[in-house]
């Protein structure tokens, strides 16, 4: 078996160890023989439906994220969108979880349209939110990461997130409420990096990009997390 | 008057901490000191005839201790922040504790790159050195260009006569040309740009008041290189002994600050060559008669990955290393940081090297080695550090390389020192 990661803008939006989520996802992948191309998409670039398996979006600085934005509602947006439409699992952080939603609204100037995935929007507050971050999900149990935001994100009525706050400030530091989830994309604000120390988060992406690729299910084989779960169980006892 | 009781009070705090031993006064006297007169520093460096900031991610220490050795060398007085203290606080510990302040020529200010804001107008300095800049506890300083964005408002506020030396081979600093009062001092290398955070192209074209070119490597043993001036009559070779292209760029920082001060060209080619590196930047320790310690920090992706490069490729499998990693305020809280450092580079050549990891986060670190292919079942975690220390010295018949962040580096310092194999960091020149 095979997968290919599609590393959205990895020039522009890798601000503070986003990668760690690709080597994450490209890891456990190889340790368990299934075969990883990394392709990296960014400005200009093109993207066809089908052409990857998993997507990955990181952050970015404010200047970058306009340039993102641009590109993204000239067509791969668009593309994307169908993709998640279809089952592809998709994880993106912070800048790219804003510009996945309905809009951004920066702090003066004008409103940067989002791509629509996720039923969200984001306004920019003067409060930076900065700390570690623990949520309690429904389908992962307890994800621990590490946020640092202003922008105060929103989830439409209807909107699914990924789960509730036990200690951080999570989408906008009052509802509780942490990332959406629609289909099998997630949007979230948090680093850390993410997968390497949540790997039940980065096995189940895993999955679900090999079970739209070959439409069957798929089981994968266990492997030894003692770190990766000591590292939370660390992260959880420090922080709560 | 308040300025004279706040001196007093800083006195005594100061006093306080070395007699109890609690620290070497970097930062106490001050910050008490400026509960009395929130002014103090205002009015105690007005004291001094003439200031230099130096400023930018990496490489502050080394280039203002590089610049004091030079100084120092010709005679000047000079009064600096000596312990990596670099916020106001720090300024006015060292103030208080060289005070009265009427025989000093010349402050050497290293100031952390959020604080220069509000220290420059402050200081009133006549030269400021920009050395780069790149990410670095996003947590704190945010992102690159909002650095860059209120040095420039800044610099715009200081007055004409204040010399701004930029590093034209970074092209946030080199473009800050634009922002400067008044007069700039550009210095490179010919055929070198810093990577990593460059994100336009550089401009090519801008015409540099130093120089250098041939520049060679030479590992752990140092580097060498020539300078070329339109402006000042240089020796030929400079031998600078602390490793990396990165420090050799300090180097001419220190070397581009001491010129416009006119200082001698010749002489600062022999102190360069005799310079002994700062408090955990590379530093040398004999452990024993079979074994020496190599200490670098590693605080952010840049001056890691930096670290990484240089040292590497000196790095055998008899040799030892020791990372630490902590998630102090002083260390950025944020540890995502170590998945941008190239860690897969320690592992290529050796399959058996030995590794301790150490640190209040040792197990992030651990996984992030894990992803970077080593074999877990190698790696030793030891959280507390001063056991992490004697794992890493048992058997060791070569190198200790310790790369701590900078909380866990301060702490090693002290229990280096209480072993005898090194002196309390305010006991050092």
């Amino acid at each position: 078996m095979n997968l290919v990661i599609g590393y959205l803008y990895p020039d522009l939006m890798n601000i503070y160890g986003d990668t760690g989520n690709v080597v994450a996802l490209q890891k456990r992948c190889q340790w368990r023989g299934i075969e990883v191309e990394i392709k990296h998409i960014s400005v200009g670039d093109k993207l066809q439906v089908g052409e990857c398996d998993i997507y990955f979006f990181g952050g970015g600085q404010d200047q970058a994220q306009q340039l993102v934005s641009r590109d993204l509602i000239s067509g791969k947006g668009g593309v994307i969108k169908k993709e998640v439409e279809r089952g592809v699992p998709l994880l993106s952080i912070c800048g790219g979880y804003q510009l996945l939603g309905e809009y951004y609204q920066p702090q003066d100037g004008q409103k940067l349209e989002g791509v629509g995935i996720f039923p969200v929007y984001t306004e920019a507050s003067n409060t930076r939110m900065i700390g570690n971050i623990i949520i309690e999900t429904e389908q992962f149990g307890k994800l621990v990461g590490f946020e640092n935001h202003s922008g105060k994100t929103r989830l439409n009525q209807g909107g699914i997130p990924l789960g509730r706050v036990k200690k951080g400030f999570g989408n906008n530091g009052q509802d509780k409420q942490e990332g959406c989830r629609i289909n099998n994309a997630i949007g979230c604000y948090m680093h850390g990096s993410l997968l390497p120390k949540n790997p039940q988060l980065a096995d189940w992406l895993i999955k679900k990009g090999l079970e739209v690729k070959y439409n069957k299910e798929i089981k994968l084989q266990l492997l030894d997390d003692k770190l990766e779960l000591e590292a939370q169980r660390v992260a959880i006892k420090r922080f709560s | 008057m308040k300025k004279n009781l706040a001196v007093v009070v800083g006195k005594i705090v100061l006093f306080l901490s070395r007699t109890l031993r609690i620290g070497g006064g970097a930062a106490a006297p001050g910050y008490y000191a400026l509960k009395v007169e929130p002014d103090l520093l205002n009015k105690l460096i007005a004291q001094i005839p003439k200031n230099i900031i130096i400023t930018g991610t990496n490489g502050k220490t080394t280039t203002a201790k590089l610049l004091t050795h030079f100084v120092k060398t010709q005679g000047l007085k000079i009064i600096r922040n000596t312990t990596g203290s670099n916020l106001e606080r720090g300024i006015v510990s060292a103030l208080i504790a060289h005070s009265p302040l009427s025989s000093y020529d010349l402050g050497i200010w290293e100031i952390d790159e959020a604080a220069f804001n509000t220290l420059a107008p402050k200081i009133r300095p006549e030269i400021i050195v920009f050395l780069n800049v790149s990410r670095d506890q996003l947590d704190r300083y945010g992102e690159v260009d909002s650095i860059v964005g209120k040095w420039r408002v800044t610099l715009q506020s200081l007055p004409k006569s204040t010399l701004v030396i930029l590093n034209a081979d970074d092209e946030n600093i080199a473009s800050l040309v634009e922002s400067a009062p008044g007069k700039t001092m550009l210095f490179g290398m010919k055929e070198e740009q810093i990577s990593g955070e460059i994100k336009s192209q550089p401009k090519k074209g801008r015409s540099l008041n130093i120089q250098a070119y041939e520049v060679i490597t030479n590992g752990l043993s140092g580097s060498q290189f020539k300078l070329s001036s339109p402006n000042y009559q240089l020796p030929a070779t400079y031998y600078f002994p602390l490793p990396g292209l990165y420090h050799v760029y300090d180097a001419l920082a220190a070397i581009s600050s001491g010129l416009y001060l006119k200082l001698d060209p010749q002489k600062m080619a022999k102190s360069c060559n005799d310079f002994s590196p700062a408090f955990g930047r590379v530093e040398k320790i004999k452990l024993s008669e079979t074994s020496q310690a190599i200490v670098s920090l590693i605080k952010n992706p840049t001056g890691a990955t930096q670290v990484l490069n240089t040292l590497a490729p000196s790095i055998n499998n008899k040799d030892h290393v020791l990372l630490a990693l902590n998630d102090e305020l002083a260390d950025g809280t944020d540890v995502s940081w170590i998945w941008d450092v190239p860690f897969e580079e320690l592992q290529l050549k050796h399959a058996k090297l030995k590794i301790i990891i150490s640190g209040n986060r040792a197990v992030d670190l651990a996984i992030r080695l894990k992803y970077a292919g080593f074999d877990t079942s190698s790696l030793i975690i030891e959280n507390n550090l001063s056991k992490a220390l004697e794992r890493s010295k048992k058997g060791l018949e070569g190198t200790l390389f310790i790369f701590p962040t900078y909380t866990a580096l301060l702490s090693l310092q002290k229990l280096l020192a209480k072993q005898g194999l090194k002196r309390h960091y305010w006991e050092e020149k």
